[in-house]
């Protein structure tokens, strides 16, 4: 696959600081508006967060452009933080509310 | 990210390269228990605590010091991309610009925390700043350290001959380490300041 030319570099560019705005907006409408709660904004933030992380790692780290190898090995040490991390939360979560 | 250079490993990847991948992948889990441990101890103070991180947040100063960051990385793909064309100044001039913006960010960072002591927030005044002060510096340090690297392969570029083809891998890590420095932004933005 060719690699990407400097405008759709600063197209990505331009997605990231839209999504960053969209971002910031959500966090402004949760605080300022009644009704509008941190469970229908955080959702829609870590999607937002997830789309950006990707396309950072997709574009500009050219993972996309690599042979799978290379995802396979970045993405190896995210599964297992993700995992870890997740039990230990749960487990301290858990202790905290035993007391 | 790719420049033109001899490939002589059976996997078809420079192990210098794979290494950083491999690197880059470990500090997930660095990152990940200090992103844990915030969490961890946000949920120890109440909200109403007028001593909680989140009544101390800046979100449109710090919203710009995210945008400084991503921007940063647009000048470090430029940069690569232009060094793989053979534009040495071209190249010399987005590596400045990426360090420049990394020395941004970190001048807004030494702000912010000086605006949050200033306030009464310290390492020693709860569980939870102490790890807000963890994370966001580990995440500083590395920026600087970025920073470093990116002047160095300036200077470097400085030379007679410039950037050489062993020196374009090179940049590619610097580049690699320094566009994870902005993923991992990405994840702080969102967990520590914008979700309550």
């Amino acid at each position: 696959m060719a690699h990407p030319t400097p405008k759709q570099y600063i197209r990505v560019a331009i997605f990231l600081a839209v999504l960053t705005a969209v971002e910031v907006g959500l966090f402004y409408l949760e605080a300022g508006v009644d009704g509008v709660t941190p469970s229908m904004t955080s959702p829609a933030l870590l999607i937002l967060a997830a789309v950006k992380f990707l396309t950072v790692v997709g574009w500009f780290m050219h993972v996309k452009f690599e042979r799978p190898l290379v995802s396979r090995f970045f993405s190896i040490g995210f599964v297992i933080a993700l995992g870890v991390y997740a039990v230990v939360l749960t487990e301290m979560a858990l202790a905290f509310a035993r007391g | 990210m790719s420049a033109p250079h001899d490939v002589h490993e059976s996997t078809g990847i420079e192990n210098r390269k794979l290494a950083m991948w491999a690197f880059l992948s470990s500090e997930f889990l660095l990152f990940g228990a200090f992103i844990s441990n915030y969490l961890l101890f946000k949920g120890r103070l109440p909200v109403t605590d007028a001593l909680h991180p989140v009544n101390f947040y800046d979100i449109p100063f710090t919203s710009i010091s995210s945008f400084v960051l991503l921007m940063s990385s647009l000048t470090m793909v430029l940069a690569h991309h232009a060094l793989a064309e053979g534009d040495q100044g071209s190249a010399r001039t987005w590596l400045l610009a990426t360090a420049g913006l990394g020395v941004t960010f970190l001048g807004g960072q030494f702000f912010e925390f000086s605006e949050f002591f200033d306030a009464g927030a310290g390492l020693g005044v709860a569980p939870v700043w102490s790890s807000f002060f963890l994370l966001t510096g580990f995440h500083g340090t590395h920026v600087a350290v970025g920073v470093l690297m990116l002047v160095i392969l300036f200077v470097i570029s400085l030379r007679n001959d410039g950037l050489s083809e062993a020196q374009g891998l090179n940049l590619e890590l610097v580049g690699l380490y320094w566009h994870f420095v902005d993923i991992i932004w990405i994840v702080i933005f969102t967990i520590i300041y914008l979700i309550p």
